[in-house]
């Protein structure tokens, strides 16, 4: 009986009143927002992510000289897979903390986050909105390196037979095709397989597997589009075509 | 104990009061009047009238005083001095209490949190807590691993030995006798996990008590 004498008095001399009840609504509120945050920008995260694979053709790695790991994590969009681990994490720590987080394993927590990350990244891809946040970031971010810069230094390498740009004029067996250095070459492609979305005419991107034959010449072994949502000419004629 | 009327409510038997504005004064309610209460609403009353909460500290502090001993090596005015600090936090949240929490299980919690707290201030030591075992607790024990009866020294002694994460939760299975739910609300982990860890426990307890008979 002593120690609750002790503790009363301590509460009332000391005037400790109890904490009010909206900093603990405040502080749980905080908690949850914190979670749809992280679980929304994991989302996005997400939606880059499926954009760079959408990017990229893994089908070239049998083509390059390099490593098929070494082209993989030269390609891999490490800065968004780091954002999405970092949101995610973000995201069970802050459920965990609510007042019965702890009643969830870590595995089903991941499971739960990692599924509203995904649902809602692909919706967000599927709506355009990946493609005007890697754009924004690539605008702003002095130092963030693009998709598209990643799949320009990929497909600039004709010595390993790879190149790409702009169609800037067509003959029969030829094209003058000028590349994102702004070189011009002359391209062979009688002999080449063109994708069927693709149409041979100038301000076309396109992307070509090959041999270097000689100084700015290549002899083509297959055309494919360009891609990306700045260069689907090609696919909607193709589509109305068909 | 003097009855006195406070207010319109004649319920109250208090000790000790002195009802002078200048002075603080208290009233302890009686355990007669505090038992008329359940925990939710000795919470509610206390949040309205403090002295009401004087029945949270008479309802738990022979169990929680237990429950310090048993996970800590300290004296009686140690154990006393954490329950101190325990109900000063506990009277600064009660507007946190979880509704769907047993008080019980968050005043363990609570003091649980305390203890480790200290250890890791240093401030008290974790080494060698005895802990006072009932007949039914040893039985219970023995029966759910198969042994034989063991004694509370060898159990004592086999305690000290397995790790600190299985001493805790048999200690809150074994001697304060919760349940699977209440030790995870007070652990703050899955109920999943509790099971898991108890088994383990009981294992590794085994085990060396196994050790300390052969020797």
């Amino acid at each position: 009986m002593e120690n609750i004498n002790k503790i009363l008095d301590r509460i009332k001399k000391d005037a400790i009143r109890p904490t009010p009840r909206w900093l603990f609504t405040l502080k749980n509120a905080a908690i949850w927002t914190g979670f749809l945050m992280a679980v929304l920008l994991g989302a996005l995260a997400f939606s880059v992510i499926l954009l760079a694979v959408q990017q990229t053709d893994f089908t070239i790695t049998s083509h390059l000289s390099h490593t098929k790991l070494e082209l993989f994590l030269g390609l891999l969009p490490i800065i968004w897979l780091v954002l999405l681990l970092f949101f995610l994490a973000i995201a069970i720590a802050s459920i965990r903390s609510s007042w019965r987080g702890y009643k969830f394993s870590i595995l089903r927590l991941l499971t739960i986050c990692v599924f509203m990350s995904i649902s809602l990244g692909t919706l967000f891809f599927i709506a355009g909105g990946s493609q005007r946040l890697e754009n924004a970031f690539a605008l702003n971010v002095l130092t963030y390196e693009s998709i598209e810069e990643r799949k320009i230094q990929v497909w600039s390498n004709p010595a390993e037979g790879y190149l790409s740009g702009k169609i800037i004029g067509v003959n029969d067996q030829t094209l003058i095709l000028e590349d994102f250095n702004k070189d011009h070459w002359e391209v062979n492609y009688s002999k080449a397989f063109i994708a069927p979305i693709i149409i041979l005419e100038p301000t076309e991107k396109v992307k070509i597997i090959g041999k270097m034959s000689g100084d700015k010449k290549f002899n083509a072994e297959e055309i494919r589009p360009w891609g990306g949502p700045e260069n689907r000419n090609g696919l909607n004629r193709f589509r109305q075509a068909n | 104990m003097t009855s006195l009327p406070r207010g319109h409510d004649l319920s109250y038997v208090c000790i000790g009061i002195k009802p002078n504005k200048n002075v603080l004064t208290f009233m302890i309610i009686s355990q007669e009047i505090c038992n008329q209460f359940s925990d939710k609403e000795i919470i509610l009353k206390s949040l309205e009238d403090i002295d009401f909460f004087s029945c949270l500290y008479q309802r738990y502090e022979t169990k929680l005083t237990f429950y310090i001993h048993r996970i800590s090596k300290v004296t009686d005015e140690e154990a006393e001095d954490i329950l101190q600090e325990v109900f000063i936090k506990v009277w600064k949240s009660l507007h946190a209490i979880d509704p769907a929490l047993k008080l019980s299980s968050w005043l363990y919690r609570v003091v649980h949190n305390e203890v480790v707290s200290r250890w890791r201030k240093n401030k008290w030591s974790r080494d060698n807590p005895t802990i006072a075992i009932s007949d039914d607790m040893l039985q219970s024990l023995a029966d759910d691993m198969e042994l034989k009866k063991p004694t509370e020294e060898v159990i004592n002694q086999a305690l000290l030995k397995i790790s600190e994460k299985y001493r805790k939760v048999l200690v809150l299975k074994y001697f304060e006798e919760l349940s699977y739910e209440e030790i995870s609300d007070i652990l703050k982990m899955p109920e999943g996990t509790v099971a898991t860890r108890l088994n383990r426990a009981k294992q590794s307890l085994k085990s060396e008590i196994g050790k300390i008979i052969l020797v």
